[in-house]
C-alpha cells in the first residue's frame, strides 16, 4: 500500500510532463459583455477561433468576466489577453507596471456612452446638481469632455458625483425621480431613455474616436522566446477579421451571424443592431489600421493620460503622466522613453490587411 | 506525545505562541510573495509592500481627500485639524453615522419581537410575515428599495434594517417564548399587569441575550452597509474602497480593510463589556 502511495505522485508528475510535451501552449482571453466584445464569445463558440488557433499551433481559452474583475485578472497576470478600453489599458495594467500591447483596435464608441437628464436640463445647469455615474471611468471622462467642449470646465468643481455601481445605475436613476443627471453606457442608456421625460444631451458621437475598445495582450506573453505568444496574437487577429467580415455582410447572411452573437451574450438581434448603430466597428483591418496609425490616436491618448493623471488614476506614486509612457506604431513615445508601459502595435492588423495571416 | 490529547495542558507561553502562529504565517507569506512580485515588477500594485501601505495609510490619515478643497495652509494646521480633515476620518464618520443610525433602528425590532412573543394577537399578525420576510434576500430587491427610499442615506440605512431586522425580531421572539410560563403565572398571582410582566420580568431576562444576538449580527450589518455604499454614494469607507479598486489602490485598500476590522472588533468588545457590566448575573459565551 505504502509503495503504491509513493508511485501515485510520480505517475502524476509523469502524466503532467507528457501532457506538456504533447499539447500546444494554452492561452486565456478574457472578455466582458459589450457590443464590441460580444463577438469574441461567438468566435469561441462557433469554432472559428479554434480553426485559427490550430493553424498557429496554440490553444485558446475564452472566459467571460464582469468588466472590473476582467481587468483585475489581467493585472494579476491570470489571463493573457483581455478586452478593454484605451483608458483602462492605461490606468489599470500599464499604470500597475504590467507592460501591455494593444494588438487590435476593435471599435470606438460613437454614441454608446451618453449623458442623460431629466427636466431637459442643459449642461450649464448641471453644476451644483448630483450626477450618477461610475466614477473614474470613461463615463466621467465623457462628462468632463462634454463640459470642456462647452467651455464649462471651470464649473466642474461644483458637480457632485455619486459613485453608482453599473449593475444598479439604471434601476437607481429610473426609480428615484429626484435624481436629474446620469452618465452611463449602452445597453443601459437605451433602458434609461425609455423612462418618461428623460433626454440625451451629450454622447460619445461628439467626441468620435476617443473612447476606443481594444484587445490587449501582455507584452511579455508576446515576447516569449518560443514565439508562441506571437502565434497566439496572430490567431486572434485572424479569427477576428474573418468574423467581422462575416458580420459586415449585408442582408440575411450578416443578420444570421449578428443574431448568433447577440444570442451568446443573452441579447436580441434588434437590441444588438441598435447598439452596433452607435458603435463605429472597424469591420476591416485597413480601417482599423488607419485609426491606429493616425495622429488622432496620439491626440486622444494625450487627453486620456492627462485625465488619468489629474484624477489620480495612475497611482499616487506617479509624479507625472510621463511615468506611464505610451508607444505608437510609428515609434514615437508619449512620456519617458525608458518607461513605456502601453504599446499600440499595428503589425497584426497589418498582417491581416495584407492577407498574410 | 500527548499534544493531541484532550487532557493536554499547554503552558501559558506555548498557548501564546500558538495563538499567534497563523498570524505570523499569513504575514510572512504575504511579505514573501509581495517581495517576489516587486522584484519582478517594481510598479506592482496588487500586493503592496509594508512601506507602501504605511505611507498610503499616513496619507489617508493626514491629507485631505483628493477631491476636497483645501482650506488654509496645510503646514500651519495642527495634527488634530489634519486628522479631522483627512480622508480616513471623513469616511469613518460617514460610515459610522450610518452604522449607528441603523443600530438604533434595530432596537424597535427587539420590542416588536418581545410583543409578538407575549401578546398572541400581535404574534398572529406579524409572525408568519416576518418568517417569510426573513428569507428574502434584501440585496436582490434593490430597485424596489430605490423606489421606496431613493438612493440617499435613507436607502442605505433601510437596506441594513430590511436585511437584519427580521433576524433580530425572530430571535427576540424565540427568546421571549423561552421564558418559563410559570414565571408569568407567578407574576400575575403577585398582582403584576400585562406590561409589568412584559417589561419587568420577560424583557429584563431576554435583554442580555438579545444584546448578544445583535452583537453576533454586527458583521451582517456591516456587509449590508458596505453593499449600500458600493451601490451609490459620495462618501464612506466602502465608497473609498470601491473607488480605489478602479485603479488597484491596494496600498490604501488593505489598511482600510484592517481599519474596518479593528473598528468592528472594538464595537464587539465594547458591547460584550457593556453586557457584562450591566448584567453581571448573565453567564453565556
Amino acid at each position: 500500500m505504502r509503495k503504491f502511495l509513493l508511485i501515485l505522485p510520480a505517475l502524476f508528475l509523469l502524466s503532467g510532463a507528457l501532457r506538456a510535451a504533447g499539447n500546444p501552449p494554452t492561452f486565456t482571453l478574457g472578455w466582458s459583455v459589450y457590443v464590441g466584445w460580444d463577438p469574441y464569445q461567438y468566435m469561441a463558440k462557433s469554432g472559428l477561433l479554434k480553426k485559427w488557433a490550430d493553424k498557429y499551433g496554440v490553444a485558446i481559452k475564452v472566459q467571460r468576466f464582469d468588466y472590473a474583475p476582467s481587468l483585475d485578472a489581467f493585472v494579476a497576470k491570470n489571463i493573457d489577453a483581455c478586452a478593454m478600453t484605451n483608458m483602462e489599458a492605461l490606468d489599470m495594467p500599464a499604470a500597475a507596471g504590467v507592460d501591455t500591447t494593444s494588438i487590435i483596435v476593435g471599435d470606438y464608441s460613437n454614441g454608446n456612452d451618453a449623458v442623460l437628464v431629466r427636466h431637459n436640463l442643459t449642461l450649464g445647469q448641471i453644476p451644483g446638481k448630483r450626477v450618477l455615474l461610475v466614477e473614474k471611468t470613461v463615463s466621467q471622462y465623457l462628462f468632463e469632455r462634454a463640459m470642456t467642449i462647452n467651455n464649462l470646465s471651470g464649473e466642474l468643481k461644483r458637480v457632485k458625483y455619486v459613485n453608482t455601481s453599473d449593475s444598479d445605475i439604471a434601476g437607481a436613476f429610473l426609480s428615484d425621480t429626484s435624481q436629474d443627471v446620469v452618465v452611463t453606457w449602452k445597453p443601459l442608456v437605451s433602458q434609461i431613455l425609455k423612462g418618461k421625460g428623460i433626454t440625451k444631451i451629450f454622447d460619445s458621437s461628439k467626441i468620435p474616436g476617443e473612447i476606443l475598445d481594444l484587445m490587449v495582450v501582455r507584452t511579455e506573453v508576446l515576447n516569449r522566446p518560443d514565439g508562441s505568444g506571437q502565434r497566439f496574437a496572430k490567431a486572434i487577429a485572424g479569427a477576428w477579421y474573418e468574423l467581422t467580415a462575416q458580420m459586415a455582410k449585408p442582408g440575411p447572411e450578416g443578420d444570421k451571424v449578428l443574431s448568433s452573437i447577440a444570442e451568446v451574450s443573452e441579447d436580441t438581434l434588434a437590441s444588438y443592431k441598435e447598439q452596433l448603430a452607435t458603435t463605429h466597428l472597424f469591420y476591416t483591418a485597413p480601417s482599423a489600421l488607419e485609426m491606429t496609425k493616425s495622429e488622432q490616436l496620439k491626440k486622444t491618448m494625450e487627453l486620456v493620460r492627462q485625465f488619468c493623471f489629474s484624477h489620480g488614476l495612475l497611482g499616487d506614486k506617479t509624479s507625472s503622466p510621463d511615468d506611464v509612457a505610451i508607444r505608437f506604431p510609428d515609434g514615437s513615445v508619449q512620456g519617458k522613453k525608458d518607461r513605456v508601459r502601453l504599446r499600440f502595435d499595428a503589425s497584426y492588423m497589418e498582417l491581416a490587411a495584407g492577407g498574410k495571416l | 506525545m500527548s499534544i493531541l490529547q484532550i487532557h493536554a495542558q499547554p503552558s501559558r507561553t506555548t498557548v501564546w505562541i500558538l495563538s499567534w502562529l497563523l498570524f505570523a504565517t499569513g504575514i510572512v507569506s504575504y511579505l514573501w510573495v509581495s517581495r517576489a512580485r516587486h522584484l519582478e515588477n517594481p510598479d506592482d500594485r496588487v500586493m503592496p509592500t509594508l512601506y507602501q501601505m504605511g505611507r498610503a495609510f499616513a496619507d489617508a490619515t493626514l491629507k485631505p481627500a483628493e477631491d476636497d478643497e483645501v482650506t488654509g495652509d496645510p503646514n500651519q494646521q495642527s495634527l488634530a485639524t489634519k486628522i479631522r480633515n483627512s480622508m480616513l476620518w471623513k469616511d469613518t464618520m460617514a460610515t459610522g453615522r450610518r452604522f449607528l443610525i441603523s443600530m438604533a433602528l434595530l432596537f424597535p425590532a427587539v420590542l416588536l419581537g418581545l410583543h409578538m412573543g407575549m401578546f398572541p394577537y400581535v404574534g398572529s399578525v406579524f409572525l408568519r410575515f416576518v418568517l417569510f420576510f426573513d428569507k428574502i434576500v434584501a440585496l436582490s430587491l434593490l430597485p424596489i428599495l430605490f423606489i421606496a427610499f431613493g438612493i440617499d442615506e435613507l436607502a442605505k440605512v433601510m437596506l441594513i434594517v430590511v436585511g437584519v431586522a427580521p433576524t433580530i425580531i425572530l430571535d427576540s421572539f424565540n427568546l421571549t417564548r423561552g421564558v418559563p410560563k410559570e414565571q408569568i403565572v407567578k407574576g400575575f398571582t403577585l398582582g403584576a399587569g400585562d406590561f409589568a410582566i412584559t417589561y419587568r420580568i420577560v424583557f429584563k431576562q431576554i435583554w442580555p441575550r438579545v444584546l448578544n444576538s445583535i452583537r453576533l449580527n454586527l458583521k451582517s450589518v456591516m456587509l449590508f452597509l458596505f453593499a449600500g455604499e458600493m451601490i451609490a454614494s459620495q462618501d464612506g469607507l466602502a465608497y473609498r474602497i470601491a473607488l480605489l479598486r478602479r485603479h488597484m489602490g491596494m496600498d490604501t485598500i488593505i489598511p482600510y480593510v484592517l481599519w474596518v476590522a479593528l473598528l468592528l472588533f472594538l464595537v464587539d468588545f465594547g458591547m460584550r463589556t457593556l453586557n457584562r457590566k450591566l448584567h453581571p448575573w448573565f453567564q453565556e459565551a
